[in-house]
């Protein structure tokens, strides 16, 4: 991903926004790379939302710059937002506008028009387009904006939590609807909570917290940072593996089978450790997701 | 009472009065020392019999009667009368508007949001909301009639008694709960707020014009119409406390009707059903300006066609106001037919003098509207997609602009054409639509400074959009009420209508046309400038 730098669609650098006294942004540095899906994580509050509205040019920055396609996002937000789809957490649609209405105003705002892969969206999501959106459940709402967005030929696509709505199923239909702007090489800029989602679709991750990006880079990337927990037993006993370096929450199960969790720089040397104590069984787990987000959120964490 | 539907009433209405006390206080507040105040400003303006003999001549033409009701009561007249003749139906007015408000956000709009919903949830019964909210406003309305009652008995005004005092306090406070109810059974008719709110001003309208017709032509007829019923107090005169009762008869009646509908119906339901609509955008809906059309075309379309009709009523009783011969019948032979002609138009011209400023701040409100969408829609998240689309917040801007100036000028219009087409249905030398179009061209400038105003305060203080509806109605309340309470003169200069000339009796002064042309343009660019540069606001 390295060599792309001078290729990257998004670009933001040291992005800040106040609200008044408060710093809702302090450091938000990332690029998002054309065919590539970038997952945005981080806590309620932590500046996911104002740092995708401040790219849409609806907020200010305060300072840094942003640059989507090269462009200022404030400055030049309407040539901008010609190659650009968005789909909000919280979709608000007109009450007395039926959903079929909205999703073709939206395109045609988009300088496009109803069309076929319109239509298959509508079909694929099962939305039926001529309720009025006030009887709409929130998931329905949600479908209304995914589908405009899904039937826009943009360059980039920023998805805010999309899926909170959704259930399984749909859920799984967006998956790889988003599966498919990938293989044509568009951008995406996804903010989840659902981690799994996460996992399972994004090439590399941004982790914000407090308004600034404390991480950034691909989850395996990331896994070098972090612990990988093994199960194991052995003939011999390991009295020394408490003392080696790297090597934490030490229990000895009462089946024989004791349980650590190991820092990945320390790995080798604590597989040939051991190893030397005859192994009778071995299981390792790699870090999930969930693991690293619990260890960037939870401050007070020891290490 | 059944237990299981009125569970925890008690409980939720402390808690609503509680939620909204301040908007509570305020419309209370204002509404009493409105009253208070006009009562006590009244002892030093009708301070003599002969200016009141004066105001009653007033009170008593046609035009008059149309706009404030029938003065009850014979000679003598004292300023107890004037008072009551003045005032009933305009306080009775501002109550309907606060009554609706309030009743229609407590029962349908806590429905729409989902709030009833969360409520429910807990053990509280299925109708307790309503009773509650209906239960608020009898509270907040007794009290509003009592301490006008107490106002009035501490104003002391010449010719009151108590009686009168508490049978026009608690008349209107009657009157304010009549409007609740009618608010609170419309609501249930229909699935949203936006529908409720609709329908009850319709309703409204419909009485209001009404009782202007059969004050006019037939005032017996007036107690078929319940809004007609605070002009049959007959204060101070026979204090006739049975139009209270009535008040209250159907107030009970709507009440325990609005009771049964939401007994039987589902949450989020109505009687009336949105229909399922168009799967596909028409043709016509494709950007900003047809967008916002389509949002405000129930509005705009009942605005323009409800000022058609009010001008129409009132140009259809021109030829009882325009006929000097009725009072004085040797007139046509001293001065001759065409000098008789002459004077009649004249003293129309001067009846729509004095409408000009209702019909100028009634044409504002769906423009004001409309600009405020910029902010109501933003804050309510339904511009967020917009604004990630390639629409500049310019465009946005002029927009909103460009459909508010034309629903305000067409409203305006409309008026105007409604007097005329009342006028020529009645009378046997029509008057000119031209002689109602300089009304209508005098007007332009003062109303587009309302509106570019309006335009400026949503492009820098979202905040602060309802400065916009208060100012209006500050200048309807000194154009309507400014003369007749005797305000300063310099008061009416705080607005852009006082510096209008009295139109149509005299001609337009382009002068003042073009310097608040200039204040308007100067405003709409600096609410550019704001609206360009600041954070836009989200739902979250």
């Amino acid at each position: 991903m390295m060599n792309q730098n001078n290729s990257a669609i998004l670009h933001v650098d040291h992005l800040q926004k106040n609200f008044g006294k408060l710093q809702a942004l302090k450091n938000v540095t990332f690029d998002v790379y054309p065919g590539e899906v970038f997952g945005f994580i981080g806590p309620n509050g932590a500046g996911k939302s104002t740092t995708i509205r401040t790219l849409l040019g609806i907020l200010r920055a305060s300072g840094g710059t942003a640059t989507l396609f090269g462009k200022d996002v404030y400055k030049d937000s309407v040539s901008i937002h010609k190659h650009l789809a968005y789909v909000p957490g919280d979709v608000y649609l007109w009450p007395n506008l039926t959903g079929g209405e909205i999703i073709d105003l939206f395109l045609k705002l988009g300088n496009t028009k109803h069309n076929r892969k319109t239509d298959m969206m509508i079909d694929r999501f099962k939305l039926d387009p001529t309720k009025k959106a006030r009887t709409y459940s929130k998931g329905n709402r949600q479908k209304v904006a995914l589908i405009a967005a899904f039937s826009t030929d943009a360059d980039f696509y920023i998805f805010d939590e999309p899926t909170s709505g959704l259930d399984p199923l749909n859920e799984e239909i967006f998956q790889q609807s988003v599966m498919e702007l990938k293989k044509e090489g568009k951008a995406v800029l996804l903010s989840s909570h659902i981690l799994s989602e996460v996992e399972k679709m994004c090439d590399r991750i941004g982790i914000i917290r407090s308004g600034e990006i404390v991480e950034t880079g691909s989850l395996s990337d990331m896994r070098h940072l972090t612990r990988t927990v093994i199960e194991f037993q052995t003939m011999q006993l390991t009295p020394e593996l408490q003392t080696l370096q790297g090597v934490h929450n030490v229990t000895v199960g009462t089946n024989g089978l004791t349980t650590f969790s190991v820092d990945s720089d320390q790995m080798s040397y604590v597989m040939s450790y051991l190893a030397s104590k005859q192994i009778v069984s071995l299981q390792s787990t790699p870090p999930t997701l969930e693991d690293l987000f619990m260890r960037y959120y939870n401050s007070n964490e020891g290490r | 009472m059944e237990n299981r539907n009125f569970h925890q009433t008690w409980f939720l209405t402390r808690f609503s009065l509680k939620r909204d006390w301040l908007k509570l206080t305020l419309w209370s507040v204002t509404l009493i020392v409105l009253f208070a105040a006009v009562a006590a400003k009244f002892t030093t303006i009708y301070d003599t019999q002969a200016s009141i003999d004066e105001i009653v001549k007033t009170l008593k033409s046609p035009s008059m009667i149309s706009l404030f009701g029938k003065l009850s009561g014979s000679t003598p007249y004292t300023t107890a009368d004037v008072f009551a003749g003045e005032m009933t139906v305009f306080m009775a007015m501002i109550a309907a508007i606060m009554n609706f408000s309030i009743i229609i956000k407590n029962t349908r709009g806590e429905e729409d949001s989902g709030l009833l919903e969360i409520i429910q949830s807990h053990s509280v019964g299925k109708l307790s909301n309503l009773a509650s909210s209906l239960i608020e406003l009898f509270v907040i309305n007794l009290l509003i009639g009592l301490f006008y009652a107490l106002g009035l008995q501490f104003a002391n005004l010449t010719g009151t008694d108590t009686n009168g005092n508490f049978l026009l306090g608690l008349g209107l406070g009657a009157a304010g709960f009549m409007f609740a109810a009618i608010a609170a059974f419309l609501a249930q008719l229909v699935d949203n707020s936006r529908s409720a709110t609709i329908l009850s001003y319709i309703v409204f309208g419909i009485m209001y014009i009404a009782r202007m017709s059969t004050d006019v032509s037939n005032p017996k007829a007036t107690w078929f119409i319940p809004f007609g019923w605070v002009e049959k107090f007959s204060t101070y005169q026979k204090n006739n406390w049975l139009p209270v009762l009535l008040m209250m008869s159907l107030s009970l009646i709507l009440s325990v009707a609005a009771l049964w509908i939401n007994d039987h119906r589902d949450i989020g339901s109505g009687i009336i059903a949105t229909r399922p609509g168009r799967a596909k955008a028409s043709a016509f809906l494709r950007g900003p300006l047809s967008l916002f059309w389509r949002l405000h075309r129930t509005t705009i379309i009942v605005w323009v066609i409800g000022l058609l009709i009010l001008g129409f009523t009132y140009g259809s009783i021109f030829n009882t106001i325009g006929d000097i011969l009725k009072t004085n019948p040797a007139m046509e032979k001293l001065i001759g037919a065409t000098a008789v002609h002459k004077a009649n138009i004249l003293i129309i011209k001067h009846f729509v003098a004095i409408l000009m400023i209702v019909f100028g701040v009634l044409a504002l409100f769906p423009g004001i509207q409309i600009i405020n969408y910029l902010k109501s829609g933003e804050s309510k998240g339904y511009l967020e997609l917009i604004h990630s689309k390639p629409v500049s917040r310019e465009y946005l801007f002029t927009s909103v602009l460009v459909l508010g100036i034309l629903t305000s000028l067409a409203a305006l219009f409309a008026g105007m054409l409604g007097l005329q087409l009342g006028g020529a249905s009645v009378m046997k030398h029509p008057i000119a639509l031209s002689v109602f179009l300089h009304g209508f061209y005098a007007y332009i400038s003062p109303v587009l400074v309302i509106l570019a105003l309006s335009a400026c305060t949503v492009g820098w203080l979202p905040k602060f959009a309802v400065f916009g509806y208060l100012y209006t109605g500050f200048a309807l309340f000194v154009g309507y009420f400014g003369k007749l309470i005797d305000l300063p003169k310099w008061i009416a200069k705080f607005t852009p209508f006082g510096y209008v000339p009295n139109v149509p009796v005299s001609k337009i002064d382009l002068g003042t046309m073009w310097w608040q042309l200039g204040i308007a343009l100067a405003l709409i660019i600096v609410g550019y400038i704001g609206y360009h540069i600041r954070d836009l606001k989200s739902a979250n």
